[in-house]
């Protein structure tokens, strides 16, 4: 599987892979210190979707996607999540628009 | 594997984290579990009871295996009398896990790149005045 150059694209096929298999797809989340690299993978042993990084503002987003899956996973699948992705979508947009806007 | 109560698994993976900076790298894994035998859920299911899942988390170095479960919030007054003894965790540490867990990460994962490169003239000046104080040793 190739690297996903797209994060949202990244969380939006994760979502529905989960979605999908929820009993056999898995989370995992890799750190390596000493190269400074980041990589997530989310996977139902068939399909394998990952993402990899080495800038500290990725790591955010990152944090955003563990929520997520914390509440996924432990809710289940048809858990609303309005309340994890709502906060994503409206934090996004101003950044989007320009930087330096943050409060 | 040990599964581990919230607290002592954060700790765990602190220092996992902590002894993986010169080389090796962590893996932590969410899945959701019921924590059972795939023979003990085909009964259920034939059974018509219901399976509870939770949130599996588990996080290794290669070497050693820990983890956790995240019970979900709605449901933990059920499991709360049996989380003292099993290692299952109940509803309020649920978020403090989840945000202890972020902290955590944050703290260790530094050697990620930044987008402003002013850290560096910081250092290299934090570098030179230490320099400065090492070459002039006072003499009494």
């Amino acid at each position: 599987m190739v690297y996903m150059a797209s994060w949202d694209e990244f969380v939006d096929r994760s979502v529905q892979l989960f979605r999908a298999d929820p009993d056999s797809t898995r989370y995992v989340m890799k750190y390596r210190h000493c190269d400074g690299k980041l990589v997530l993978k989310v996977t139902d042993n068939k399909e394998c979707l990952k993402f990899k990084t080495d800038q500290a503002q990725e790591a955010k987003k990152m944090e955003k996607l563990n929520n997520l899956f914390f509440t996924l996973m432990s809710r289940g699948p048809e858990a609303d999540l309005s309340e994890v992705t709502g906060k994503e979508q409206t934090e996004a947009q101003p950044g989007k628009k320009g930087r330096g806007r943050k409060q | 594997m040990v599964l581990l109560q919230l607290d002592p698994f954060l700790n765990e993976l602190t220092t996992l984290y902590q002894n993986s900076t010169d080389k090796g790298s962590i893996w932590v894994t969410l899945k959701r579990s019921s924590m059972k035998s795939k023979v003990q859920r085909n009964k259920m299911a034939t059974n018509g009871e219901p399976i509870e899942y939770r949130c599996l988390i588990r996080a290794t170095d290669g070497k050693k295996t820990i983890s956790t479960s995240i019970v979900p919030e709605g449901k933990a007054w059920l499991t709360v009398s049996l989380c003292f003894l099993s290692g299952k965790v109940g509803a309020r540490d649920h978020q403090r896990f989840q945000a202890s867990y972020a902290t955590i990460l944050k703290a260790h994962m530094t050697a990620l790149k930044k987008r402003e490169r002013k850290d560096k003239k910081k250092a290299a000046e934090g570098d030179k005045k230490e320099g400065d104080v090492k070459k002039k040793p006072k003499r009494v």
